[in-house]
Order: C-alpha cells, then sequence, then structure tokens
C-alpha cells in the first residue's frame, strides 16, 4: 500500500499526516517531507500516524532524522499511531525524547 | 512445537526494494491461510520485512542477486525460511539493540531493523549452508505465546 504525506501549519505546529504504510521503499517521500517541515521554524512538529497500518524501521530512520533535523527546542509529537507502531517506536527507545500521543 | 504443512509454499523474487511488496503480500497470504490474529500477523510480517530489506540494502549492496521465500502455515502458526546467495551474514551477530540513552543527535540506527525483527518473532535460526545464508522465523498463532523472545 502506498504512502499518502501531506504538510500544513496550524498555529506555530507543522502538521504531518501520514497515510498507508511506511517501509524502506515509502519513507523517502516522509524524509522529504521532514526537511520540508524542519525549514518552517515553528516549535512543534506533529506527525499524525493514525492512518498508518505498517511502519518497519525505515520509518524509525525517518523519525531520528526529524529530530536530527530540527532545532534543539522543537517539540515533535507522534499522534495516533496503532499499538504496533508505537510499540516499534518504544522498542527503539524513541519516546524518550519524541511525545507519543493517542490524540 | 508448531506444526505446519509439509509443503512450503515458495517465492523468488529479484532483491530489489520494489520487490519488498511481493515478499510482504506473500508472508501475509500465509499468515491468513494459518489464521493468525493481528498482532501475529504483523510480527511475522515486520521480521519477515526487516530481513528481506537488510538483503537487499546491506547484502547484496545493490548488486544482482535473488531472495527465496519458503513458508509453510499450520493451525499454530507460521514457519518462514528466507535464503540469499550475499556474503555470509549472521543476523543474530549484525543485531544492534537500541542506544536509548544516546541523544538523537548522535544516534545510529543501523541494525535496529534487524532487532526489531528478531524480537517479533517466537522463534529465530541462522545457518550458512552451500553459499546460502538461511533464516528460519517462527510465529505461533496468536495465544500461545503473548511474549516473544528477546534474543
Amino acid at each position: 500500500m502506498p504512502l499518502s504525506v501531506s504538510l500544513s501549519i496550524e498555529g506555530d505546529t507543522t502538521v504531518i499526516e501520514l497515510t498507508g504504510e511506511l517501509d524502506a521503499k515509502t519513507a523517502p517521500e516522509f524524509h522529504q517531507t521532514i526537511e520540508k517541515a524542519a525549514g518552517h521554524g515553528t516549535s512543534t512538529v506533529e506527525i499524525r500516524m493514525a492512518g498508518v497500518g505498517y511502519m518497519a524501521s525505515a520509518g524509525l530512520r525517518s523519525l531520528v532524522f526529524a529530530q536530527q533535523k530540527v532545532a534543539d527546542h522543537v517539540t515533535i509529537k507522534v499522534v495516533g499511531a496503532i499499538e504496533p507502531v508505537s510499540r516499534t517506536i518504544r522498542t527503539a527507545g524513541l519516546d524518550r525524547s519524541i511525545i507519543l500521543t493517542d490524540e | 512445537m508448531v506444526e505446519l504443512a509439509r509443503k512450503p509454499c515458495v517465492l523468488e523474487v529479484p532483491a530489489t526494494v520494489g520487490a519488498l511488496g511481493d515478499i510482504a503480500a506473500f508472508v501475509l497470504r500465509l499468515a491468513g491461510r494459518a489464521g493468525l490474529g493481528k498482532r501475529a500477523t504483523y510480527r511475522i510480517r515486520l521480521a519477515v520485512d526487516e530481513l528481506a530489506t537488510n538483503i537487499v540494502m546491506h547484502g547484496y549492496r545493490g548488486g544482482d542477486g535473488r531472495i527465496t521465500v519458503r513458508g509453510c502455515s499450520g493451525p499454530d502458526g507460521v514457519r518462514i525460511v528466507i535464503e540469499d546467495t550475499a556474503p555470509a551474514f549472521d543476523p543474530v551477530a549484525g543485531r544492534l539493540p537500541p542506544a536509548a540513552g544516546v541523544p538523537p543527535q548522535r544516534r545510529r540506527v543501523g541494525g535496529l531493523g534487524i532487532h526489531l525483527a528478531l524480537t517479533s518473532v517466537d522463534a529465530y535460526h541462522y545457518a550458512r549452508r552451500d553459499s546460502r545464508n538461511i533464516s528460519t522465523l517462527t510465529v505461533k498463532a496468536e495465544g500461545t505465546d503473548p511474549c516473544p523472545p528477546r534474543p
């Protein structure tokens, strides 16, 4: 299943919304969007993942890339990830630096 | 012991990123045939995907190669065997547990996929035979073992 990525700004938050599957084939598109989002200079980057039914380690690499790309004071949130996806994020220990929320 | 059908299903694909979808579809079909629950299906898909991705990206290093996937399914679970002819690589030795205490700016993510794969299955075995890497993964049907091992 392909990945659909959208980018918008809501106040001081840059919102990335993902739908589909995040794997080695589709992650480069997410990567490109993260680069754009990092350039917006908002204080929060919110990644909405409720529509992501599958995420491989390529998605983890994108999240690490996001952390490395934004300024230190920028908060990264992952919102609405299904249980296996949030488990993958926790397994990698990324929940220590990324805020994981249901909504 | 997982009881499985004797005759395996076989898929052979070129070692390319584009073929990973075919491998995923193959695994999902087997999982469906075995009646695996959602969690077990996700786990076996993730494990096979990560190992196959590793073969494409690092095993053949962009060169030509093939990946053979054999699968058996039964009422107790699914067993998948992945074979390639890339240089010898034992995923257990190449696994890199996440360095949760390392700041994201300095974090390495290589090896995490293998860690995910090995922690997603109920059993894993690697062998090097006839110049082939052979990985065997087993995921039991949901409920038989809710806590996968942490190799």
